[in-house]
C-alpha cells in the first residue's frame, strides 16, 4: 500500500491521453476483474436458467447482496484504514427500512429511497461520534453501536422483536425498458447484479477522485494529512457516510429476495462475516468484496453439506489469509493484472 | 426506605459487585495485553469461555473446585504462549499492527467458539455451585458463593497490582511497555515478557470463567456477551491501565446493576455503552494512564 502512495503521478507530458498513476492503474485492474466477475455471473445465470435451477440462483443473489455489505466495509478498511466491526448496523437498517416500506405497499424505488434516507441520517449522527476516533477505538465503537442497535431491534415489538418481520410482498421492479418481479430467480439475480455493478461503479468513481486520494492518505499517514490542507475528521465522516449508504442500499435488497428480515441481519455475525469476506477477497481492491463473497458462499455451501460447523474451516482460512496473504485473493490477482498493464501500457 | 435498601438495593449491588469482580479479571487481561503488546485480543471472550468449559469438564471428572481455581489458569498459560508465539508474533510487525492483530484474534475467536460447540454441543450447561447457603448481614441475605467470588477476585487483583508495581518482574513488564527497545537493550527478555503477559492475560480470563461458570451458564458463545462489557471497561478505564480496569469495571457494573432496578435490564447495555461514548468524547485517554506510563 505504501509503495502505491509514494509512487506519485506518472511523468507528465507523455504521449497519448491521460497517463494513469499507480492508483489509477490499480483501479483499472479492479474494473477488469469486476468485468470478468460480471461475465462469469452472466454465464452462470444463463446456465441456471437453462437447467431451471432456483436454489443456486437464490444463493448467488444472496452472495451478491452480502458482497455489497463487504464493499462498504472495504471503503472503510481498505481505503480509509478503519476497521468497522459493526457495519451490519446499516445493512440491517436498510433491510428493515425496505421491509417496512414494502409492507406498507410502496414500490421498490420507495424502499430504496427509505434505505438511502435513513442511512444518510443515521450515519451522519453516528459519524459525529465515530469520525472523531480511529484505530482500535473506531473498531470498538462501531462494534458497540451495532450491538446496541441489534439489542434495540430485538426488543422492539413494532419491528417484530426476535422474530423479525415476515411476509414482505413480492414486488415488480420497473426498470424503464423491462419489469422484473422480485420472485423471479433469474430476473432478480440479474437485477441484483446490475444494482451491484452500479454501486461498485459509483464507489470506484468516488474513490478515484481527489476525495478518494485523501482517504488513501489517511490510511497511509494520518498525521501528514492536515499539513496538506485536508481535515481528517471530515474525510473520515464522508467515508463513513458513504459506507453506510452502500451497506443500507445492499441491505434493502435482502427482504425482496427472502421475503423477511430478522435481527440476525444486524448481529455481530453479519458484521464479522463482511470483514472476513473483504479480507479474504482482498481489502482495498473493491472488487475483492465480490470475489470474497461469492467464493466464501460457495465454500460454505460445500463444507456446510458435510458439517454444520463450517465456521471452523472459514475461520482457519481467514486466519491463514491474514497471516500469509495479507493482500487477499483479488489483491493477488490485481497485482498481476496491474503489472501487465504497467508493462504493456494498455490491456 | 430502609426496606428498600435492605431488600432491593443491597442485594442488587452485591450481585453487581460479584459480576464486576469477574469483569475486572477479564478486563485486566485485555488491558495488560494491550498495554504491553499494543494488541487488541478479540478472542479474549472465547478464552474466558474456554476457562469455563475446562472447569465444567474437569469438575465433572471429579477434580475439586478449589483445585480448579489454580489448575485452569495454569492450563491457560501454555495455550497463551502458543497463541502469542505461533500467531500474534507472525503479524506483530505488519504495517498496521492494530488492525491485523485484531483481525487475526477475531478469526481465532470464531474458531474457538465453533470448536467448543463441536466438543460440548450448543446447549447451555451449568456446573454445581461449590459453596451453598447464604449469610445474613444486617438483615440482608448474601449468597456465600458470591461473597467468596468477591473476596477471591479482590485478592487476585491485589496480587496482580503487587506483582506489577512492587516486584522486579513487574518492573521489567512496565519497562517493556514503556519502551520496548530500551528495555531490550538493558537486558529485559522482551519477547519472553510479551508472551508471558499474553499468557497471564489468558490465565485471568480463564479464572473469570471458572468463577462465573456456577453463576451464569456455560455455552459456546458466552464470551461474546461478556466481551463488549470488558472492552467498555478497558476504554473507560484507559487502554492499558491496571487501576483503570479495576475502577471502571466496578463502577460500570454498579451502574448496570442499579439502573436495572429502574429501567428494563435490556437497556443496561446501552447505558454502559453510552458512558463509553461520552468518555471518548470528553476524555479519550480514559480515566487513568497506560501501563508503564502511570
Amino acid at each position: 500500500m505504501h509503495s502505491h502512495v509514494d509512487a506519485g503521478p506518472a511523468p507528465a507530458g507523455a504521449a497519448g491521453p491521460r497517463r494513469l498513476d499507480r492508483l489509477g492503474l490499480a483501479m483499472r485492474a479492479s474494473h477488469l476483474l469486476f468485468g470478468f466477475l460480471a461475465l462469469t455471473c452472466l454465464i452462470f445465470a444463463a446456465l441456471a436458467w437453462r437447467t431451471g435451477d432456483v436454489f443456486y440462483l437464490r444463493l448467488a443473489t444472496e452472495a451478491l447482496i452480502f458482497a455489497g455489505l463487504a464493499l462498504s466495509v472495504d471503503i472503510l478498511l481498505g481505503y480509509t484504514g478503519l476497521l468497522s466491526l459493526g457495519q451490519a448496523l446499516y445493512f440491517g437498517l436498510g433491510a428493515y427500512a425496505s421491509a417496512v416500506t414494502l409492507k406498507a405497499g410502496y414500490p421498490v424505488s420507495g424502499a430504496l429511497g427509505a434505505a438511502f434516507g435513513l442511512s444518510l441520517a443515521a450515519s451522519l449522527v453516528g459519524g459525529l461520534i465515530v469520525s472523531r476516533v480511529r484505530g482500535v477505538y473506531f473498531a470498538l465503537i462501531t462494534f458497540g453501536l451495532a450491538q446496541v442497535a441489534a439489542k434495540a431491534v430485538y426488543n422492539t415489538r413494532e419491528l417484530g422483536a426476535s422474530d423479525g418481520l415476515i411476509g414482505v410482498p413480492v414486488m415488480p421492479i420497473h426498470l424503464g425498458v423491462a419489469t422484473v418481479s422480485s420472485d423471479s430467480p433469474v430476473g432478480f439475480f440479474l437485477f441484483t447484479l446490475a444494482f451491484m455493478a452500479v454501486l461498485y461503479g459509483a464507489v470506484a468513481y468516488l474513490l478515484d477522485t481527489p476525495f478518494g486520494r485523501v482517504l488513501i492518505a489517511l490510511k497511509a499517514n494520518e498525521r501528514r494529512v492536515p499539513y496538506l490542507g485536508y481535515r481528517p475528521e471530515r474525510a473520515r465522516l464522508a467515508a463513513y457516510v458513504l459506507a453506510a449508504i452502500v451497506a443500507a442500499l445492499s441491505g434493502a435488497l435482502y427482504p425482496m429476495l427472502r421475503g423477511f428480515v430478522s435481527p440476525e441481519l444486524l448481529s455481530f455475525t453479519t458484521s464479522g462475516n463482511a470483514v472476513i469476506t473483504v479480507v479474504t477477497g482482498g481489502a482495498g481492491t473493491l472488487v475483492g468484496a465480490f470475489y470474497g463473497s461469492l467464493i466464501l458462499t460457495a465454500l460454505r455451501s460445500v463444507v456446510g453439506s458435510w458439517t454444520s460447523h463450517h465456521l471452523i474451516v472459514i475461520g482457519l482460512l481467514f486466519m491463514a489469509v491474514v497471516v500469509l496473504f495479507p493482500k487477499g485473493l483479488a489483491g493477488f490477482a490485481r497485482s498481476w493484472v496491474e503489472d501487465r498493464f504497467a508493462r504493456t501500457g494498455s490491456l | 426506605m430502609i426496606d428498600y435498601l435492605q431488600f432491593v438495593l443491597a442485594p442488587q449491588m452485591i450481585t453487581g459487585l460479584s459480576l464486576g469482580v469477574a469483569v475486572v479479571l477479564v478486563a485486566l487481561g485485555l488491558t495488560i495485553i494491550f498495554g504491553l503488546l499494543d494488541v487488541i485480543n478479540m478472542s479474549h471472550g472465547e478464552f474466558y469461555a474456554v476457562g469455563a468449559y475446562l472447569a465444567l469438564s474437569l469438575g465433572a471428572a471429579g477434580i475439586s473446585f478449589w483445585l480448579l481455581l489454580v489448575l485452569v489458569p495454569l492450563l491457560m498459560i501454555p495455550i497463551g504462549f502458543a497463541v502469542e508465539r505461533g500467531l500474534i508474533q507472525r503479524v506483530f510487525n505488519a504495517p498496521d499492527r492494530h488492525t491485523t492483530t485484531l483481525l487475526l484474534t477475531f478469526g481465532l475467536g470464531l474458531v474457538i467458539e465453533e470448536v467448543l460447540a463441536v466438543i460440548y454441543g450448543p446447549n447451555t450447561q451449568r456446573p454445581p455451585t461449590p459453596i451453598r447457603g447464604a449469610v445474613e448481614v444486617f438483615g440482608v441475605m448474601l449468597p456465600n458463593y458470591r461473597l467468596f467470588l468477591i473476596g477471591f477476585g479482590v485478592a487476585v487483583m491485589g496480587l496482580v497490582a503487587l506483582v506489577v508495581y512492587r516486584t522486579r518482574l513487574g518492573a521489567m513488564v512496565r519497562a517493556a511497555a514503556y519502551d520496548r527497545d530500551m528495555a531490550a537493550s538493558l537486558g529485559v527478555p522482551v519477547a519472553l515478557v510479551f508472551a508471558g503477559a499474553f499468557a497471564f492475560g489468558l490465565a485471568l480470563a480463564g479464572l473469570a470463567g471458572v468463577l462465573l461458570a456456577p453463576i451464569y451458564s456455560v455455552f459456546p458463545t458466552m464470551g461474546r456477551d461478556f466481551i463488549l462489557l470488558a472492552f467498555t471497561v478497558v476504554i473507560v478505564g484507559g487502554m492499558g491501565s491496571i487501576a483503570g480496569a479495576v475502577v471502571a469495571g466496578l463502577l460500570l457494573t454498579q451502574v448496570q446493576a442499579v439502573s436495572s432496578l429502574f429501567i428494563s435490564p435490556v437497556w443496561s447495555d446501552p447505558i454502559v455503552f453510552g458512558i463509553m461514548v461520552v468518555m471518548l468524547m470528553v476524555r479519550p485517554q480514559g480515566l487513568f494512564g497506560r501501563l508503564g506510563r502511570a
